[in-house]
């Protein structure tokens, strides 16, 4: 397999259009016959007078997701580059048709039926935002188009969404949420309290946590909703009760670091085990001031931001591709700090299109639904260049994937990983059969 | 194959079922505002609010021939008449302009010469060429130069450059050397009169409608939709210039008032046919209002801005019932941003108007020389002080917004066209939004906004001054009668200062 790693990128807008996916793939083969690989040089062989593979880009360019978009369109440009420069998809580049849905569910859904009805793209791929999701999903399933979400909501395996759509390369909520129970209470103490926002958001790490902390024998003291408009969080630390042994907070929204830094003022150097998501710190430095009382403090990561000792190939490689250096930040400015716990699902999810439409022989929209049916047969992906966060085991059935969780602690100031859960501490008992249902 | 029609309905009820029995994870994570609400910002909108009250209180005390050599105009501008009754609104074209002879208009085409025809002449094709990359460029919004162009380098930065350095749009204004040409070559000359009693209401409706696209469009970035409303736009305003002549610019055309407006503020200016230099507004203070609609105008400008700023907090998310940090999207609110824009507007305009009563009723009152001053008078001429928070707040409002997507548009500049020309040889080229993410640049954008908006309501404080000073002819009177507005200017500053320090959810 050829390594892009060694290929200086392109500018960042260089593989959006058919023309540049052919110079790209032009590009990727002589690295390919250099190294003497002769699939991929068929590849490009055919490449030269294939069609591209359009596929349409949701993504959150404006509104509230635009910090998270950006980082999803820089993934994606380098993970399609990266396809296009090994041979593309069976002899074809792939060609990106990027539309901003504003981080709106009327507009994604608009989005959907451009990407199918205007731009007659393959599929649609990349959206984040739930609620863009379950505003977009029904469009597609409607049009019949495939819709890749790489959204990390419960929403695909609940059921409540359709065949067409998809999450085949981010680990859903319930299962991240889940696969914390376990750590936490062999690890760091059996008494929780909750801190968490009054909303759907904070409900479900309440109720997902809770449900599986009792599991392993744990109790919850307190759960502390604090409403969304919060922005001084003082008057609820006495709530807290004096035998917590642990605080998971899950606190989101511009008021995080006034978060941690009134609690790190309300409990001084003694204080219980702390755990947390990255969500509530995603693309922010821990450098930030307010954010020394982390130390010692653990986050689940989707995937590590920083560059850890035993780093694999396939992270280094990743991260290359992507232009992030080891702590987690564009290579072109260390304070610009990317997204890491979630971006990957963008690279992951369109090397999973590319297996299912190899796997399927995929030629066009006629072949729509062999490519699900690819896909759903999809299981077991092994950590690899294809799958840099770490190995995933596909359910066919609720069409999500499921993969190892990362736990870090925060050491002299970056994310040091303490733990790794088992995918089977990821699972949980199938809550649909997208395959039953009639495409 | 499905109805398209039926198909949106049954999209729109799945969402909806979907959306009322699972109440799902949606995303929302901390960001750069995390920083801002790190600083002492109490400490800097006291500051900055006593900068403003400081600044009245010198005023008070400052001596008369000080305000007339800031404004040497004082004496002499066209709304200084000795008469009681100043309620009859001028309605020749004049004063619809708001411009006396002695200044020239910043859309008065009479004096254009060959240089600023061609460059309008270029201006246009340059236009032409970003409708076209609009249409068959890239679909996203932050690849496609149109709107990188149209929002970022003009709306945000032409803009503020046309306040600091005076008339530009002149000389790239996409309408004018077309019809200076297409004057040349029509056989007769003669343009309809918009009818007087229009004032320049088109031009008020035409801000509030390009707001309303602004604030409440679900995608008011989206390449080919832009392009095809801007195209349309530029026609509609061709024919308006061809059939009414160059009074369209002045009352119609919003773009065309509002960047003349904010020119006033620079220290630029002309005075009797030559370039003059002075204090920072001496232009807009002899080009005021006469006008109650030039009057409104600016007030609404002044308004929308501020709305721009409020939609986003958290206390205005919470006043309209929606979570800040679950924001459902444009698309769920667009009536509420509407009427929000309508309200605030509206709201202003009335508060602005109780000040200007107030002052007006309690300076007539003053016992002693001079002359009554009609509300209507003070409410037009007053309105231009009103300017240089607009104008400051649009720098300051819209800073970090375009410090990350004039990024984008140099990248789209190098490929225009997305055809992965890389025109300017920037390589590999990342935007980069890590100045949000350190303290000590945070806190240094936080406190040039800050500092923007201070010293634009200073200038306000000090224009209203010379205004009241001119209409009511005796320093006591001014005072009395800015007390009020003054009172009104000070709490401006800190709803500006806030609205920088404020959560924000959307």
């Amino acid at each position: 397999m050829t390594d892009s790693s060694n290929v200086p990128p392109k500018k960042s807008a260089t593989d959006k259009s058919r023309r540049t996916a052919l110079k790209s793939i032009a590009a990727g083969a002589g690295v390919v016959a250099a190294s003497g690989t002769l699939p991929g040089l068929l590849g490009h062989a055919q490449a030269q007078s294939a069609e591209p593979i359009r596929i349409g880009f949701q993504v959150h360019r404006t509104g509230i997701g635009a910090a998270y978009g950006r980082w999803y369109d820089r993934t994606t440009e380098a993970v399609v580059k990266r396809i296009n420069e090994e041979g593309g998809i069976n002899g074809r580049p792939i060609e990106i048709v990027a539309e901003d849905d504003g981080t709106d569910p009327k507009r994604g859904a608009e989005v959907v039926e451009k990407f199918a009805n205007q731009h007659k793209c393959d599929l649609a791929f990349g959206t984040l935002f739930s609620h863009v999701v379950f505003g977009s999903a029904p469009r597609a399933g409607e049009l019949k188009i495939p819709y890749f979400v790489v959204s990390e909501g419960h929403h695909v395996a609940s059921g409540k969404l359709n065949r067409y759509t998809l999450q085949p390369g981010i680990t859903d909520v319930k299962s991240q949420v889940e696969a914390m129970g376990p750590f936490i209470a062999n690890n760091l103490g059996k008494k929780v309290t909750m801190i968490f926002p009054d909303f759907a958001f904070g409900h479900d790490h309440r109720d997902y946590f809770t449900a599986a902390f009792e599991n392993q024998g744990g109790t919850i003291l307190e759960k502390i909703a604090i409403p969304p408009t919060e922005t001084s969080f003082t008057k609820y630390f006495p709530k807290i009760p004096r035998d917590t042994e642990v605080i998971y907070h899950v606190m989101v929204g511009p008021a995080v670091l006034t978060f941690v830094k009134e609690l790190g003022e309300f409990f001084g150097p003694s204080k219980p085990e702390i755990f947390g998501f990255i969500d509530s710190l995603e693309a922010v430095d821990l450098a930030s001031p307010g954010l020394e009382f982390l130390e010692g403090t653990y986050f689940w990561e989707g995937m590590p931001r920083y560059a850890q000792a035993d780093q694999s190939e396939f992270d280094k490689t990743y991260r290359a591709a992507v232009g992030v250096d080891e702590n987690g930040a564009s290579v072109s400015d260390p304070k610009d700090v990317s997204t890491y716990a979630h971006m990957f699902g963008c690279w992951e999810t369109l090397y999973v299109v590319k297996a299912g439409m190899e796997a399927s022989g995929y030629k066009g929209p006629d072949d729509r639904q062999k490519l699900i049916e690819a896909v759903e047969a999809m299981s077991d992906m092994p950590h690899s260049n294809e799958h840099p966060q770490g190995a995933k085991r596909f359910n066919g059935k609720t069409h999500q994937t499921f993969g190892h969780q990362y736990i870090s602690k925060v050491d002299n100031g970056k994310l040091v990983l303490a733990h790794t859960t088992s995918i089977e501490d990821t699972l949980y008992e199938d809550e649909v059969d997208y395959t039953k249902q009639a495409f | 194959m499905n109805n398209p029609r039926t198909s949106l309905t049954a999209s729109a009820i799945c969402v909806a079922i979907v959306a009322l029995v699972s109440p799902e994870l949606v995303h929302a994570h901390v960001s750069e505002q995390g920083l801002v609400l790190l600083l002492p910002t109490a400490v800097y909108i006291t500051s900055g609010v006593l900068a403003v009250v400081l600044t009245i209180l010198l005023l008070a005390f400052m001596p008369v021939r000080w305000t007339h050599a800031l404004f040497p105009n004082a004496n002499a501008t066209l709304d200084k008449k000795q008469t009681t009754d100043r309620s009859t609104p001028q309605t020749n074209e004049a004063a619809v302009e708001s411009v006396p002879s002695s200044v020239s208009s910043k859309t008065d085409m009479s004096g254009f010469n060959r240089v600023e025809v061609t460059l309008s002449l270029l201006s246009t094709i340059f236009l032409f060429a970003l409708l076209w990359t609009g249409l068959t460029g890239s679909h996203d919004p932050l690849e496609n130069p149109l709107p990188l162009f149209i929002w970022t380098i003009w709306w945000i930065g032409f803009v503020v450059l046309q306040g600091v350095f005076g008339n530009l749009w002149r000389f790239v204004n996409p309408w004018t050397g077309l019809y200076q040409v297409a004057q040349g070559l029509l056989p007769v000359r003669r343009s309809f009169h918009l009818p007087d009693w229009l004032g320049v209401w088109p031009g008020v409706i035409a801000l509030l409608l390009v707001m309303t696209f602004v604030l409440a469009d679900v995608a008011p970035d989206a390449p080919e939709r832009l392009s095809r409303i801007v195209a349309l736009y530029w026609l509609f305003t061709l024919i308006g210039l061809l059939v009414f002549g160059e009074q369209w610019l002045r009352r119609c055309e919003c773009f065309s008032m509002l960047l003349s407006r904010y020119a006033q503020l620079s220290v630029v200016g002309k005075r009797v046919g030559s370039l003059r230099v002075g204090f920072p507004g001496w232009p807009a203070f002899v080009t005021r209002a006469t006008t109650i609609s030039a009057a409104v105008f600016i007030l609404v400008l002044l308004g929308s801005g501020s709305f721009d700023g409020l939609n986003e907090t958290f206390s205005w998310l919470a006043f309209i019932g929606v979570n800040p940090l679950e924001f459902p999207g444009r698309s769920a609110i667009i009536d509420k941003t509407v009427l929000g824009l309508l309200a605030a507007n509206a709201l202003l305009i009335i508060v602005y108007a109780a000040c200007v009563w107030a002052g007006t009723h309690w300076a007539n009152q003053q016992a002693g020389t001079g002359t009554s001053v009609s509300f209507h008078s003070a409410f037009c001429q007053l309105a231009i002080s009103m300017l240089p928070i607009a104008f400051v707040y649009h720098f300051a409002h819209f800073l970090t917004a375009f410090m990350v997507n004039a990024q984008y548009a140099v990248a789209a500049a190098s490929d225009p066209f997305d055809s992965g020309a890389d025109l300017l040889n920037l390589g590999t080229f990342y935007v980069t939004t890590g100045f949000m993410n350190s303290h000590h640049s945070v806190e240094a954008i936080w406190l040039t906004q800050a500092a923007a908006v201070v010293v634009g309501h200073v200038l306000s404080v000090i224009l209203a001054h010379a205004i009241a000073l001119d209409l009511f002819g005796s320093a006591r009177r001014a005072i009395i009668s800015q007390a009020p507005l003054a009172a009104f200017m000070v709490f401006y500053t800190f709803i500006g200062l806030w609205l920088l320090a404020a959560p924000r959810g959307a």
